[in-house]
């Protein structure tokens, strides 16, 4: 059974995902930094793939990535580092990155790699849903690997009824109108717009603006949980890592 | 395979026919004919077809003058010639600048040598069914008999033709063979046509993907596989809103109204087209320059911005986002904010704002905020990141682009605003040689909003060569470039399928120009679905070479032009051309803000 499916099996409130840039802030951190996030009891990563456009994400998450790819991060690289993550990280592994560089790797070679080093699911948030259903969903299904589809509060209902039937794995619920980094604001509509995702037959998990203990309660407790992304790079960047991680219990 | 319906006579009728893929449509003027439009035929009929479906006036042994009036008084642009006319008369009908077309009549006796006196004068033949009145017979020909046809003219294929012959008509495979001319096998009464027949059995011929206008957009935003929306999930609002209602508003009264009178009072349109010549004797044929340097601004962008202003404004928008690369771009939106008080925000990279100094200063006074981008290279892909960046946070605001990229709508919609280029042209052109037609348009290319516009209106008129010209800056192998077609490949940017600068990784390169408007890393999907198709012919001049064609200019015409523009005009120098050929350049801008480059190496 596909690693996300037994997660959300299993536990369904303050599941934690946390994101961060392959091979960052040194290009051999990717395997260590996976290694404390499963120590420290992390429920679900998503690795970001280095892109140089990322059009939906922040200043922090875009210079975090410039970075790893000055370091010389790369997907087949970013592959070799995986080859064996699977000896010893047991937690469901997601890879998040821009439609380009998949496409540029080849889409069948890409997935053959997520089967072989063992990843999960994937979030491609440029990649549109119908282009994703007429040419690839079928690939993604036969390979096993989850296209996690992202809702914002300006998705409409219309809308909202295609990507819940076309969902798979869970939904990235975006909290508010940004890219990534912000802050989170709580308010009645957003509150709405929470419990209107939750009401849906398939799990989610919220994102974007969640960076400390209060906010990630505050997420989880209309969600099955939720994902920290800006707010662990700027951990590792100052090397307490662990000590933020420690911090959200 | 064209498409020809003949016949033709009521305006309710034609309506239900506009959704078709009709290249001729055909009105007969012969009175003794079922289908004669009649004494009292109005001109505003034919005018229903839009431009690109020619006008055919179908005539049986009419007299010249009465056949030249009748053309000039529905605007038809071809004459079907149905009776005995003489290889003279042929000449002369051509002269008058009609395209020709020529029925003959077929049987099995016919001596295709007859028509060797025509085949320097016609544009077209057409073999019909012999009768003894001029064809309309419902019957059918042998078609064996198009094996004897051995000349070089291509023919329309007419008589009888009906819903049944779709199959055989698909085995025809006559090198010549041109067009269908469909007329009573299509009909509920003479000269009334039947819709959904003819869909039917077009649907049949597959003609709607062959045939149907293979330049223009499709509903999801592709031109051919180039375009589409590749956008996150935050932007799909965004985008939807701006996709549904486009077309609704640039096809309204009021938008066309507001956007001619802007055009003409405030940009300054028409721009003349100024016959070059004392570069026409250098290069020994006939250069025109297509003046978009005149235009309020220095360049053609403000047919944009002002297109896309009224487009905000009617969708109620109160702040406008725009990226810029030397600040030709942000200067425009600039102004139109201005003229429309609306808020005006515009993304530069923090090099371009250091290394174009004075349009930063023009936006500024123009009561613009210019904020420098600071990620990623810090120039136009990074000012376009972010920019669309700020649209996901503020999804009420406008994001007014400056080029033929980004994600569907864009491409269609700033092409459409910059066709008013070509739509000029065809024009001037007209009046100036008695042809709309050139041999050569020739345009650089960054995004393609010039070159869109300049080529637009003759996409489908195969006659006319499209030249597009991209920055090569130190060559196109140095890894100085900006030659996105020519060294780059399929990828995914701003939104769009297109082709793009990248490396093996899928990391978007930072391309290298002299000219900051052409210092792009990829291109507009039409562009690339232009060049993938072979419609348009990709060239590219280095830094070097548009220099010296921005000097030569100035020295013998009188003008400087834009660095942009100069690297059009560059491959005069690299093009063999006839001494009657007509060749367009778009001389997209003007040189004032690149005075400090010119200074720099002319000093
Ligand atoms: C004068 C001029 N020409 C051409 C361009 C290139 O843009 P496009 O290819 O969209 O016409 C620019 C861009 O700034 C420009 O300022």
């Amino acid at each position: 059974m596909n690693r996300i499916d037994q997660l959300f099996q299993n536990k369904q409130k303050d599941i934690l995902s946390i994101y961060f840039p392959a091979g960052y802030p040194k290009l051999e951190d990717t395997l260590p930094t996976l290694q404390l996030l499963q120590d420290k009891g992390v429920d679900l990563v998503e690795i970001g793939i280095p892109f140089s456009d990322p059009l939906a994400d922040g200043p922090v998450i875009q210079s975090a990535a410039k970075q790893a790819l000055d370091n010389g991060m790369s997907l087949q690289l970013l592959f070799n580092q995986l080859k064996d993550v699977r000896k010893s990280i047991t937690i469901p592994l997601i890879l998040m990155g821009y439609w380009n560089t998949v496409y540029k790797f080849g889409v069948d070679a890409f997935l053959t790699e997520c089967q072989n080093v063992g990843i999960d699911g994937v979030i491609l948030p440029d990649l549109p849903l119908e282009e994703y259903q007429e040419e690839y969903k079928e690939k993604f299904e036969a390979a096993g690997v989850h296209n996690v589809l992202l809702v914002t509060p300006q998705t409409t209902d219309k809308r909202l009824t295609i990507i819940e039937k076309a969902a798979s794995g869970f939904l990235y619920m975006v909290s508010t109108a940004a890219t990534t980094g912000g802050a989170l604001q709580a308010s009645k509509e957003r509150e709405a717009y929470f419990k209107k995702i939750a009401g849906l037959d398939i799990p989610s998990l919220i994102g974007f603006g969640i960076h400390d203990k209060t906010s990630f309660q505050h997420a989880a407790s209309f969600s099955n949980g939720a994902i920290i992304g800006t707010a662990f790079i700027k951990a590792l960047e100052k090397g307490n890592a662990a000590e933020f991680l420690e911090s959200l219990q | 395979m064209k498409i020809k319906v003949c016949g033709l006579k009521y305006s309710k009728n034609i309506k239900e026919l506009l959704q078709l893929p009709i290249d001729y449509a055909g009105f007969i003027f012969y009175p003794k004919s079922p289908r004669y439009v009649g004494d009292e035929f109005d001109t505003e009929i034919p005018a229903l077809f839009p431009k690109n479906t020619r006008k055919v006036g179908v005539f049986v042994n009419e007299e010249l003058d009465v056949l030249l009036a009748t053309g000039e008084k529905y605007k038809l642009n071809a004459m079907q010639l149905h009776g005995g006319e003489s290889a003279e008369y042929c000449q002369k009908v051509k002269e008058a600048g009609f395209e020709v077309i020529k029925a003959f009549q077929m049987n099995d006796n016919f001596q295709f040598e007859s028509l060797e006196e025509y085949e320097n004068i016609c544009d077209f033949f057409l073999f019909d069914t012999k009768t003894e009145n001029y064809g309309g017979s419902g019957r059918k020909f042998n078609w064996k008999l198009l094996e004897n046809y051995k000349g070089s003219i291509p023919f329309f294929l007419s008589g009888g033709i009906g819903a049944q012959d779709a199959e055989q008509i698909k085995q025809l495979s006559h090198d010549k063979f041109y067009a269908l001319d469909l007329n009573s096998g299509f009909e509920l009464q003479p000269a009334k046509k039947n819709a959904n027949q003819l869909e039917i059995f077009l649907n049949k011929l597959e003609l709607n993907t062959m045939n149907k206008d293979k330049y223009a957009v499709d509903e999801r935003g592709y031109y051919g596989e180039f375009g589409g929306a590749y956008i996150p999930e935050l932007l799909r609002k965004n985008v939807d809103e701006l996709q549904e209602n486009y077309l609704k508003i640039l096809a309204s009264e009021q938008f066309k109204k507001d956007y001619a009178r802007l055009l003409d009072n405030y940009v300054g349109r028409p721009t003349p087209l100024t016959k070059a010549g004392n570069l026409s004797k250098r290069y020994g044929t006939n250069i025109y320059l297509k003046r978009e340097d005149l235009t309020h601004t220095g360049a053609h962008k403000i047919n944009n911005t002002i297109g896309q202003i009224l487009l905000a404004k009617y969708m109620g928008k109160k702040r406008i986002i725009a990226e810029t690369g030397a600040g030709q771009h942000g200067v425009a939106t600039a102004t139109v904010c201005a003229l429309f008080g609306l808020e005006c925000v515009v993304y530069m990279g923090a090099l371009d704002v250091k290394r174009q100094a004075p349009n930063v200063a023009r936006m500024k006074m123009l009561g613009a905020k210019v904020v420098p981008a600071i990620s990623g290279n810090q120039t136009l892909k990074d000012a376009t990141n972010e920019a669309i960046r700020d649209w996901i946070a503020n999804p009420e605001s406008f994001y007014l682009i400056g080029s033929v990229v980004g994600p569907h709508p864009y491409p269609d919609l700033v092409t459409r605003l910059q066709s008013i280029i070509s739509e000029e042209i065809r024009e001037q052109l007209a009046k100036e040689t008695g042809n709309p037609n050139p041999n050569y348009v020739i345009a650089c290319v960054g995004g393609g909003s010039n070159a869109a516009g300049a080529f637009y209106h003759y996409l489908n008129e195969k006659d006319v060569n499209l030249v597009a010209v991209e920055a090569s800056g130190l060559g196109v192998d140095s890894g100085e470039t900006a030659a996105t077609i020519t060294i780059g490949d399929i990828g995914f940017i701003h939104g769009s399928k297109t082709m793009l600068m990248q490396d093996e990784d899928g990391q978007i390169t930072e391309p290298y120009s002299i000219s900051a408007g052409l210092d792009y890393p990829g291109v507009g999907p039409l562009h690339a679905h232009l060049a993938v198709s072979g419609r348009a012919q990709f060239l590219s001049a280095t830094d070097e070479e548009a220099l010296n064609a921005a000097k030569v200019l100035a020295e013998s015409e009188g003008i400087i032009p834009a660095l942009e523009s100069s690297h059009a005009l560059a491959i005069l120098e690299k093009m063999q051309f006839k001494k009657d050929d007509v060749v367009v350049v778009n001389l997209s801008g003007r040189g004032d803000k690149d005075m400090e480059t010119y200074m720099k190496h002319f000093a």
